[in-house]
């Protein structure tokens, strides 16, 4: 980044005498705005407690960012640190931002024999130097010869500060506005005249905001008239967060005048009213994640169980089979080809559909095709197979959780408005609509589909046409196995691998597919985004537990309102 | 769709199959279904007397109390609207029933007199069975009054009431306990208490044994009195299912399809056995068989979509060009 | 009269358990330590358990057998049982607590309760206690009964729906603020009706009093399904629609048999819990309810004898395996679930029953190409397969 301004031309039209003689003696300028740098001289001041004792750097001031960081060298005392912290800030020059950093992050050094200034990294007896305006590597030095730039809190923060003004002035947008939300949270009522330039100047719309709210908190900060904090509320009530809330609050507990608390208030009600929205869309997001979780666990569900009418226990173990399949291609990668991580989820989903769908059509063949018509006794015999499964996991891979790690593209989070949006679950939700449409497609377009739907509907009529309904079973009973593998894959990215990964999921999903309406796919998507932003809406009134409960208990009172679901086929065949 | 859910033992659901199957081959829905000329449900079912709802009804002040007076004018009200039915068995007007926009019923009118033995004919799909299911409370109709004994409101009850009520009912498919013995087969169906504290505590009774001989003579069934239902024949169930009707000892019995699998002498004999039954009863008879329907020898109508198509003796049925055409095609 | 009207059977596993309720006290009081015939102390509550959970299956059965409930939910009344009867031991503790609190059990005062909760009222009269081993299972069920049955959910739906209840019964007892101890249930008990909970002689007790329950409950099983009740519960099962159109009201004999079966398991329960010493949410779990049905399945569903038989075999087994190689007893239990839903779906009492009834007929046929005259005949209620 500072590479990036550094390329842009320095600021050269340095400015004349200040028109404000300061103890300090920032005499420099970029722009003609003489009083920016009165103020700025005045903030920098004002956080120094102790009265001037370094004459030098302010007569000195060549203006060279080079030249002012090598003051740094040599036994200073703080507040000589601090001196030359203004000084460089006073430059304007955003190549000064890398040794400002560097001071902050306790990398600043300078050489005991020349007291040249450095950023210098430890490697091993020796530091590596870098020189702390180019960052140019400056060879090295021993241990023995490089002395630390002290640095306190007080000098953090100055740094700090100076950067936030300094980067106001950036060419760079993303900086600027990063600037302006720092100085936002300081509300520091001397950065008010600089953020009134810096918003006359700025041209980037979303920057100007920011930077207007941070004038309105430095504002409502400082002693201006009540009048004028009134005016800049409206900015801050815009804004609508936790923190405007909070400056808002502070500025209506310490207002004199009805109209000022007035203004307060009304900018507090707005600003709760938007945190509330926000609140409310959060939760419909948590609710979609935890639906979209729902419905790649249900959905395998849903064919085996509500277009075959088989009752599979054993589904959740096929999810956590396909969470395993991720972690033995994810430990393959790790230890063979490091460089293909970012595409193991990629890899792994056709090996885990792969994997389940395999071990559904052993099952469907060896098992299930027997006990047809026998709902009960499939129910008890899938479970026994969920439990071998469970056990043969736990035997092979230990009882513990297993480490499946997320690719970078998985990782991080971003915010929309006041919304945290993490991206494995906007991934997740994306993946889930996926292969919702996908499976729509294979049943509605496919040749199997056709077959399917013939068999489910009737099957003696479906094997006179020539369908070999035996085979129809078994692939689809292979695909819903199948398709709970890929959402194993999925889930192993928010849940933990372990052997019980499957059990904590089979009873929601029962819960979906039966709430959805059993032999719908529609019924299940909506099923499932119900129950999981129900759920989420609940939580915050009854805690996670309980608002489970609830939930299982109003599925249980909805499955006896209409036993069929949500979505139930209706017709004369349909016996109750 | 729903038959590999089915909850029930595996054998509705080859029973719904099949009935699935009748509607894949049954022409197709209401859009082919003749011009209105072909519609006369109205004409072919006597027409209950037009409501006097709209006449003021006067009483005579019975009794001092308001109410008692209230209560004398709902009586009268409730008589006049009684009418024409209060002599009738089973009354159907106007019932209509429609699944998922597919007409299984539709204005269905029908009357049936005490002591009288009716047969129902139609092709399938022409909503015989559901016809039987909203009689007996298992369906309930969109629309349209289905009264029992004049003044019994039958959609407003559930099966089990409707059958104690006196509506015996056997099904297409014979469904017997085939857990149980044929004889235990038969004291469940007697009629009685039918509280689960008494059948916890019964004892049985002299009368009772006697009437269980009774209809196993009746049936046939002496011999088989301890076989579990499971082993018996199919004609032996129909026969089983029959004998259990007799022993609930309805006013009403509604047999559906009675002879089918059967021999021809099986089936002759059932239609003695009905023949027999229907002395003491009134019943209503839905068979496809026109040989037995004519052993029975008696008023036959016939459905078709929903609807009655044609009234009369079988003769009369028989060569009503409708009939023909639905039965024959176009 | 009676003991006709029950059949032999019956009676023998009665008279068997009564034996057991006198003689394995007995070995195990009254016999010196080196005697052959000695039971030692740690196999007394051992067995006692096993009873517990015969007793459990055959609450199962009377719903699964006998009217094809499969209900996944049945481990809860037990647990409800078992925990009714831990409030009560709790209370007995007294202030011998770590805590020293007469009033509050430990986990109340580490919980920084003040008082006691409503619902522990009356858990100090052993009479009240006994009178919730009942109710409570018993209210659940006929609750959630009435709301099921009523509106016809049945097969694998009822099912489903038993297991969420189950389920959503572990995860409300896993919570600290129920007032049930939250994760770690009810443990430490002291003394039970004054007797100290860890004696021999307590524990040979309370091993009688389950054998007796056990053998009550067979009797109440066997005498429901000999009556009509009975019956008409098969005719339920075989065809729950056609006892409608009879005038049966087949939603009140489920309700009427589920409400029974929990207040059994609850007693079952309350049996267990002083036996083991511990109750905990653990117990709600699922699979425990699952693992009921293994229990029934094994030893033959509606067979009476079936699942009291099975429920032994298989806690024996687990008893043996946990001991041998714990890490393969779910692969034993897996395997059973499908080896006995495959090969043996009449279980090993029903298989044997089929077996003889099988022969019986083949001699009866015999007979009757003799000129006999066919005698009354068993009743082949009892061994009737379940509908498949």
């Amino acid at each position: 980044m500072i590479g990036r301004s550094a390329l842009f031309k320095r600021p050269t039209s340095l400015a004349g005498p200040p028109d404000k003689p300061t103890d300090r003696g920032l005499a420099f300028m970029i722009r003609p705005m003489p009083w920016l740098l009165a103020l700025l001289a005045l903030l920098f001041g004002s956080l120094l407690s102790a009265p001037a004792t370094a004459q030098e750097p302010a007569t000195t001031a060549s203006g060279d960012p080079a030249a002012i960081v090598q003051k740094f060298g040599g036994k200073q005392s703080y507040d000589e640190t601090e001196a030359v912290i203004s000084e460089l800030a006073g430059t304007g020059d955003p190549a000064v931002a890398r040794p400002l950093r560097a001071l902050r992050d306790g990398d600043l050094y300078w050489r005991e024999g020349d007291q040249a200034v450095f950023i210098a990294t430890r490697d091993g007896d020796e530091y590596d130097l870098l020189d702390p305006m180019t960052g140019e590597t400056a060879g090295t030095a021993p241990r023995g010869e490089m002395e630390k730039v002290r640095v306190k809190n007080s000098i953090r923060n100055a740094v700090t500060l100076a950067l936030g003004s300094l980067t106001l002035r950036s060419d760079n947008p993303a900086q600027r506005l990063r600037a302006a939300q720092t100085l936002f949270s300081e509300a520091d009522p001397e950065m008010i005249a600089p953020l009134t330039e810096a918003i006359a100047a700025e041209e980037d719309p979303a920057v100007k905001t920011a930077m207007a709210e941070a004038r309105a908190s430095a504002i409502l900060a400082s002693d201006a008239p009540e009048a004028e904090k009134a005016e800049e509320a409206r900015i801050l009530a815009a804004r609508g967060d936790r923190e405007a809330l909070a400056m808002l609050s502070r500025f209506a507990d310490s207002a004199q005048t009805p109209e000022a608390r007035s203004a307060a208030l009304s900018a507090i009600a707005q600003v709760e009213n938007n945190i509330a929205f926000w609140n409310q869309a959060q939760n419909v997001w948590y609710g979609l994640s935890l639906g979209s979780v729902l419905l790649l666990a249900a959905i395998g569900l849903a064919i085996t169980f509500g277009v075959m009418g088989v009752i599979n226990m054993a589904h959740g173990e096929m999810v956590m089979l396909g969470a395993y399949t991720t972690f033995v291609v994810q430990e393959f990668i790790r230890t063979n080809v490091p460089g293909l991580f970012e595409w193991s989820l990629a890899i792994a989903l056709p090996l885990a559909f792969l994997v389940s769908g395999l071990v559904g059509l052993v099952m469907e063949r060896g098992l299930i095709r027997f006990l047809y018509g026998r709902p009960l006794e499939t129910l008890l015999a899938t479970f026994g197979v969920s439990l071998i499964l469970q056990q043969a996991v736990r035997t092979i891979f230990g009882p513990t959780n297993r480490e499946v790690g997320n690719p970078d593209w998985m990782s991080g989070a971003f915010e929309v408005g006041l919304m945290q949006v993490t991206w494995n679950r906007l991934w997740i939700i994306v993946f889930a609509i996926i292969v919702f449409v996908a499976l729509l497609a294979v049943l509605n377009k496919t040749s199997l589909g056709l077959q399917m739907r013939a068999v489910t509907q009737n099957r003696r009529m479906a094997s006179a046409m020539g369908i070999r309904t035996p085979w129809v079973d078994a692939m689809t009973f292979a695909l819903g196995s199948g398709i709970a593998g890929i959402a194993g894959v999925a889930l192993s990215q928010i849940d933990n691998v372990s052997p019980n990964l499957g059990q904590g999921y089979i009873i929601d999903s029962f819960m979906v597919v039966v709430f959805g309406g059993v032999g719908n796919l529609w019924g299940t998507l909506v099923g499932a985004m119900t129950l999981g932003v129900v759920n989420k809406f609940l939580e915050p009134f009854a805690g996670a537990v309980l608002g489970k409960i609830v939930v299982l208990v109003l599925i249980i009172l909805f499955i006896q309102k209409r036993p069929r679901g949500l979505f139930a086929q209706k017709g004369r065949f349909v016996d109750a | 769709m729903n038959t590999t859910r089915d909850p029930l033992p595996a054998g509705d659901g080859r029973d719904e199959a099949a009935e699935q199957a009748r509607i894949l081959q049954e022409p197709q829905g209401a859009e082919t279904a003749p011009a209105d000329g072909l519609a006369p449900s109205h004409a072919a079912a006597p027409k209950p007397a037009p409501e006097p709802a709209s006449e003021p009804i006067t009483v005579p002040r019975v009794s001092p109390h308001p109410y008692a007076t209230e209560r004398a004018v709902e009586q009268a009200k409730k008589e006049a609207r009684l009418g024409a039915r209060r002599e009738t068995l089973l009354y159907l007007d106007g019932v209509n029933k429609t699944f998922d926009g597919f007409k299984a019923i539709n204005n269905l009118s029908l009357v049936v007199q005490r002591g009288e033995m009716r047969a129902i004919i139609g092709p399938n799909g022409a909503g015989k069975t559901t016809m039987m299911d909203i009689i007996t409370g298992k369906t309930r109709p969109d629309s349209g009054d289905v009264f029992f004994a004049g003044d019994v409101d039958l959609t407003k009850h559930d099966e089990a009431s409707i059958a104690s009520m006196g509506i015996g009912r056997k099904f297409q498919k014979p469904t017997v306990f085939e857990g149980l013995t044929v004889e235990k087969n038969l004291r469940l169906s007697l009629a009685g208490s039918r509280s689960v504290f008494e059948a916890l505590l019964h004892k049985r009774s002299g009368e009772e044994n006697d009437r269980v001989e009774e209809i196993l003579h009746t049936t046939r069934m002496v011999d088989k009195r301890h076989r579990l239902a499971a082993d018996l024949s199919h004609g032996q169930k129909q026969w089983l299912e029959i004998g259990m009707l007799l022993a609930q000892d309805p006013e009403l019995l509604l047999v559906d399809e009675p002879v089918a699998g059967m021999t021809d002498a099986e089936t002759e004999e059932t239609a003695r056995l009905l023949r027999e039954i229907a002395e003491k009863h009134s019943v209503v008879v839905v068979e496809h068989d026109m040989h037995f329907v004519r052993a029975l020898g008696v008023k036959v109508t016939c459905l078709h979509e929903g609807t009655v198509l044609s009234e009369g003796t079988l003769d009369h049925v028989s060569s009503d060009p409708r009939v023909i055409e639905v039965y024959l095609g176009r | 009269m009676i003991i006709r009207y029950l059949g032999a059977r019956v009676w023998i596993l009665v008279a068997a358990l009564v034996a057991a309720a006198i003689l394995v006290p007995l070995a195990n009081l009254a016999l010196p330590a080196n005697h052959p015939l000695h039971v030692p102390s740690y196999l007394v509550p051992l067995i006692g358990k096993y009873v517990c959970y015969a007793m459990l299956a055959l609450a199962l059965d009377l719903v699964w057998g006998h009217l094809g409930i499969l209900s996944l939910g049945h481990g809860a009344f037990f647990a409800l049982g078992g925990y009714a009867m831990g409030m009560y031991l709790m209370r007995q503790i007294g202030a011998r607590g770590v805590y020293g609190n007469p009033e509050l059990p430990d986990f109340m005062v580490f919980l920084n309760w003040q008082e006691l909760p409503w619902y522990w009222y009356g858990f100090d009269q052993f009479w009240f206690a006994a009178l919730m081993v009942m109710v409570v299972p018993g209210l659940l069920g006929f609750v959630f009964g009435y709301f099921a049955f009523r509106s016809r959910v049945t097969g694998v739906y009822l099912s489903i729906i038993t297991q969420a209840m189950t389920y959503a019964l572990l995860l409300a007892f896993f919570r600290n603020d129920m007032g049930f101890g939250g994760n770690n249930g009810l443990t430490d008990f002291k003394d039970i009706l004054g007797y100290p909970i860890q004696a021999d002689t307590t524990r040979a007790a309370l091993f009688a009093a389950s054998c007796i329950a056990l053998a009550l409950a067979v009797l109440c099983v066997g005498a429901i399904i000999r009556s009509k009740l009975g019956d008409l519960m098969i005719a339920v099962r075989d065809a729950e629609s056609r006892t409608r159109f009879i005038g049966w009201r087949p939603e009140y004999v489920k309700l009427f048999a589920f409400t029974l079966s929990a207040v059994m398991a609850g007693i079952a329960g309350a049996l267990y819990v002083p036996q083991v010493g511990i109750i905990n949410p653990g117990e709600f779990a699922p699979v425990n309810s699952i693992e009921i049905v293994v229990w029934a399945a094994v030893g033959g569903r509606g067979t009476l004898l079936g699942p009291v038989i099975g429920a032994l075999l298989v806690n024996y087994g687990k008893s043996v395996f946990t001991g041998l190689a714990p890490e393969y007893w779910l692969f034993v239990l897996g395997g059973l679930f499908v080896v006995v839903t495959i090969f043996l779906p009449r279980g090993i009492v029903g298989t044997i029953d089929h077996g003889w009834d099988a022969l019986k007929a083949r001699r009866r046929a015999k007979n009757r190409e003799k000129g006999e005259s066919e005698g009354t005949g068993n009743d082949p209620n009892l061994a009737a397969s379940p509908a498949e």
